[in-house]
């Protein structure tokens, strides 16, 4: 035993811890630079690297379908949306630096406080044991994700395309009043 | 040699984390050749093409000539404009490079899987990463501070989303074939049943169409139509950062080819010649096909490029997805 591991108790080090503590430091980083960040261009790339490294986190839970879907659609589409709406608009504005004051010592209350309750609840939780053993073979995860999607969960599936479809429409539709 | 690069089931030490990087690099300089190769092949077939000779001065047959442009790009002075975003002109480049090169990790190259990573959802693995390419291509438009950059990354950029959903929706009549994303059990599933570009055509014709579109080759290079935008997104990059746009862009060719061959052609499966060769005649064809299309077609006109993606490819895609989908059914159902 050597000192870091007795550190951490009966702690494993594995290459999926490892790539977990790298993806989460990736992620924490990204997401304090976005804050950091004055030009709206940067933010909208830091965004883009906390959406690929929750992509990583959700291919270490085996669960590969949703990380591609994730990268697919937030890291991709959603970050180049953004961009586009950034170039289209103004986009040379730069935020001001605000002053530390009473807000931000509220802010940070209430950050802490949150922070408190999250640990708490993760403390007293039951967790089910800890299984190397995923709940269904890593090959068959999009089987299992089509069929719990398209029996089980069916009317809310479909419900959820036509909500897509109504934002879509009405969309297109309050871009047209403007002309 | 296959045991030792099957480091998939094999637990994580040092042993197998080198084992890793010495794969990737092996692909890496593969790679690296092929697309110097890909450059030489480009220009003789095209020079041939119009009456021409094509290069022919460095080394026998001209055969060092991209080598010799690789080198001069090397040695250029890396400009950095005095008007860009410095940090965002920096770092563009190297997201347009880095999934160009991820995406090989689940070509299948051989019947043996040497150096293919066995990902159950790879083909989406494949569009997802390629969707990133967009957004490093976009933000050297962006951050050269230039209007035929900016022009030219906007064009790209929309002319790329526009195509990428054509592109999976041809790939679904695939997948709805093979039952399966996994490109390993998509040429498995052609072995036993035949080549899907028979019973995929109409998939097969969207696909070559968007893919041709989403990589920004004739007759959709609008992105860098050199007559009205200079040169594009790329036109204030210079010494290695333009050649990490360029490489990034004929891996595309190459990978899209790969895709291409995998999945309508049956990849590495054939008689009599081994697999690897196969796959190999199979790529150079497509390949050759992109540059013939070069040689051949006129540009599309602006004003056609977005109607043609959403009002005709789309639908066209949309119809192949719900005929293969009945006939599948009605198949095993009879």
């Amino acid at each position: 035993m050597n000192a870091v591991s007795s550190w951490f108790g009966g702690f494993i080090w594995t290459g999926q811890t490892v790539a977990f503590f790298l993806l989460a430091v990736l992620v924490v980083l990204a997401a304090v630079t976005l804050l950091q960040f004055r030009k709206v261009m940067h933010m909208a790339l830091s965004i883009g690297l906390v959406f690929l490294g929750m992509a990583g986190m959700y291919v270490l839970l085996g669960a590969d379908f949703l990380a591609f879907a994730q990268i697919l659609i937030y890291a991709g589409a959603i970050t180049i949306l953004m961009l586009f709406a950034i170039m289209l608009t103004r986009h040379d504005e730069v935020e001001e630096e605000e002053r530390a004051g009473f807000r931000q010592w509220i802010a940070g209350l209430g950050a802490a406080a949150l922070g408190a309750v999250m640990l708490w609840a993760i403390r007293t939780t039951a967790w089910p044991p800890a299984s190397a053993q995923p709940p269904w073979p890593a090959q068959k995860s999009v089987n299992a994700l089509a069929e719990t999607l398209f029996t089980g969960y069916v009317v809310p599936f479909e419900l959820v395309s036509v909500l897509l479809t109504v934002a879509l429409v009405g969309a297109v539709i309050l871009a047209r009043k403007e002309e | 040699m296959i045991a030792f690069f099957s480091w998939v089931h094999q637990a994580l030490t040092w042993g197998t984390v080198l084992k890793m990087v010495a794969g990737a690099l092996i692909v890496l300089f593969f790679l690296l050749g092929a697309v110097t190769y890909m450059l030489y092949f480009e220009r003789k077939v095209i020079g041939w093409m119009q009456l021409r000779i094509g290069p022919n001065r460095v080394g026998p047959l001209g055969l060092f000539q991209s080598f010799a442009d690789i080198l001069k790009l090397l040695a250029k002075e890396d400009i950095v404009p005095a008007e860009a975003d410095k940090p965002l002109f920096l770092i563009a480049p190297i997201v347009a490079f880095i999934p160009s090169f991820a995406v090989m990790a689940v070509i299948p190259w051989t019947a043996s899987h040497v150096f293919t990573a066995d990902i159950a959802v790879a083909l989406l693995y494949y569009l997802a990463l390629s969707s990133i390419t967009i957004v490093g291509i976009m933000l050297g438009g962006w951050a050269s501070n230039n209007k035929y950059s900016l022009i030219g990354g906007m064009r790209s950029a929309a002319q790329m989303i526009s195509y990428e959903i054509p592109l999976g929706m041809s790939l679904l009549g695939v997948i709805l074939l093979a039952g399966s994303l996994n490109i390993v059990d998509i040429v498995e599933a052609q072995r036993r049943f035949m080549w899907f570009v028979v019973p995929q055509f109409l998939g097969f014709c969207v696909f070559i169409v968007a893919a041709t579109a989403e990589l920004n080759r004739t007759p959709f290079d609008l992105p860098e139509a050199e007559s009205e935008l200079v040169a594009g997104y790329h036109t204030e990059y210079s010494g290695f950062r333009f050649a990490f746009y360029m490489l990034a862009e004929y891996l595309y060719v190459f990978a899209i080819s790969c895709l291409g061959a995998t999945l309508f052609f049956g990849g590495w499966s054939g008689p009599l010649l081994p697999g690897w060769l196969w796959f190999a005649i199979k790529v150079t064809a497509f390949i050759f096909f992109f540059f013939w299309l070069r040689a051949t077609m006129p540009r599309i006109r602006v004003d056609q490029l977005m109607s043609f993606s959403w009002k005709f490819l789309l639908p066209l895609a949309l119809v192949n997805i719900v005929l293969t989908s009945i006939i599948k059914y009605w198949v095993n159902a009879g």
